[in-house]
């Protein structure tokens, strides 16, 4: 029985908060720190207030290469998700009322499809390429006429492949449709720049970036100007597109979470990119082991692998000394294998027995080496309590 | 984890079952399920004077599965194969604590071990 901590390797689940950023936010929160409401202009502890909300705000801009202006903080990417989608659509539906997405997408995405759906929208569903990859040539034949919006992930959360965001952009900016980017799992981690890849609408999230939960922002490209309908009304707060009082502690927590990705971000994607390379090579020593995605288009950290021979349950179960994410729904009632996986040619077997690994900030080598001794341990003993895939046992027992 | 939750009973077989493998020789055997499908179980039955002498498992499957399986094959050795009525999943279910949309899963191991039971009766 594991009595130890486990190994944290499901960054891409969420983070830590840095320490550093912890420090910033603790400066407004008690009454000797920064603690007014930014909107209350009428005395300078709220202009103090104001102060550091706009500081983040340009934190947060400058790793997406946008102006701050652009920036509408929420509650998280699944809000900026709901807004991006519901906010185009209730505004612009003149305009068009089809959406073109991908299945691979987050719940956030999609279930604000599946929403627009009862209103009367219209909804593609791509299907990825068996790399993983959404390409501008699958987004340009499922567009219409009358397509308003394409919603496409940058960096897929349970893979980390890295779809052709740039080339989608250019297609978009040709046929005059709005361009939405869930960039949830690749801000902090791959270079971002809303210009260059043509982005109308992007979705962050603090809590991926060692920043706090409870907070993200949408970026909203210049030209659309106020023009996203709302989801929340009330004090007219963020240019009337998110109205309620900001939680400055969570709005600076994110603004120093992204300044320090920004200066960090390429020495710590070549350091977790040498991780990675050390997890595959001693996991795929065991044998029947598939790496999941296109090994040259992977957001650096994540890592996801299928293991023949083993049951998905069982396997995170046997891997509880290791904090990991399941590559399917294995452990509820539907057993529904991945999308994702499927669309990559998995069978249910190896959709099924599916793990991601996700290293971060504070990922160590003697975690790896230890995630590996695990992971060989427990694979081993599994397949040789499973019933051979050719009628033999591996493991004989004569009594 | 709520789904990691497993009773102490499911825990113990899981990591250490005492009587997985099989059985060499003179052996009956059945099985049932199908790995693609999440769970296939194996039973290899020795029997003496119409009774299990020994019995040994095989699974693939959740850790419910696998525990199941194990507990089977334990508390089948010295039984008689006319008396079957121990072998009610909902006995079982009790018994590992499983929780409901798991009862599937028995069904597969009782399937497995009433297939070799089977031809034992067939033979």
């Amino acid at each position: 029985m594991p009595t130890m901590k486990p190994i944290y390797m499901d960054y891409a689940a969420t983070t830590p908060v840095d320490d550093r950023v912890a420090r910033v936010m603790c400066e407004c929160m008690t009454r000797d720190g920064v603690f007014a409401n930014p909107a209350s202009s009428s005395h300078q502890p709220g202009r103090d207030a104001r102060g550091r909300v706009e500081t983040a705000r340009r934190q947060v801009a400058g790793l997406l290469n946008a102006s701050p202006t652009e920036i509408v903080w929420t509650s998280g990417a699944t809000e900026s998700d709901n807004l991006a989608l519901k906010g185009v659509a209730h505004r612009h539906a003149a305009r068009g009322r089809h959406i073109v997405t991908s299945r691979t997408e987050h719940k956030a995405v999609l279930d604000s499809c599946r929403q627009l759906e009862n209103e009367g929208f219209e909804v593609s569903y791509l299907v990825p390429g068996t790399d993983g990859v959404i390409t501008a040539e699958r987004v340009a034949e499922a567009m219409r006429e009358d397509t308003l919006l394409v919603s496409i992930m940058h960096v897929n959360n349970e893979i980390g492949i890295a779809s052709d965001i740039a080339d989608i952009g250019r297609l978009c900016h040709e046929r005059k449709v709005l361009f939405h980017v869930d960039a949830a799992q690749s801000a902090g981690k791959l270079p971002l720049d809303v210009d260059a890849m043509g982005v109308d609408l992007m979705s962050v999230s603090a809590h991926k970036v060692y920043g706090p939960k409870g907070i993200g922002a949408l970026y909203i490209r210049d030209q659309l100007g106020n023009r996203l309908e709302p989801l929340i009304h009330g004090g007219g707060h963020e240019w009337g597109m998110r109205s309620g009082t900001l939680a400055t502690h969570q709005v600076v927590g994110m603004g120093e979470a992204f300044a320090i990705a920004g200066q960090e971000m390429e020495e710590e994607a070549r350091r977790l990119a040498g991780l990675r390379r050390r997890l595959w090579d001693g996991i795929r020593g065991l044998g029947g082991v598939w790496l999941n995605g296109c090994p040259e288009r992977r957001a650096a950290g994540i890592l996801n692998v299928s293991f023949e021979g083993v049951e998905g349950e069982s396997l995170l179960f046997a891997l509880r000394e290791l904090a990991v994410s399941s590559g399917s729904a294995c452990t509820s009632a539907s057993r529904e294998s991945s999308y994702v996986l499927r669309a990559l040619g998995r069978d249910d077997q190896l959709a099924q027995s599916s793990i991601r690994f996700s290293l971060g900030r504070y990922s160590t080598g003697e975690d790896v080496d230890r995630c590996v001794e695990i992971v060989t341990r427990e694979v081993n003993r599994l397949r040789s309590l499973a019933p051979p895939a050719g009628g033999e046992s591996a493991r004989d027992q004569a009594i | 984890m709520e789904n990691l939750n497993y009773s102490t009973l499911v825990r113990d077989r899981f990591e250490r079952p005492p009587n997985a493998g099989r059985l060499l020789g003179d052996v009956i055997r059945g099985a049932a399920g199908e790995k693609s499908h999440g769970t296939r179980v194996e039973f290899d039955l020795r029997l003496r004077d119409g009774r299990v002498e020994r019995a040994r498992f095989r699974a693939y499957g959740c850790p419910h599965a696998i525990a199941a399986a194990s507990w089977v094959a334990e508390q089948a050795e010295g039984r008689s194969l006319e008396s079957d009525e121990w072998l009610d999943p909902l006995r079982l279910a009790e018994v590992l604590e499983l929780p409901e949309y798991k009862l599937g899963v028995l069904l597969v191991v009782e399937d497995a071990f009433r297939d070799a039971t089977s031809q034992a009766c067939g033979s």
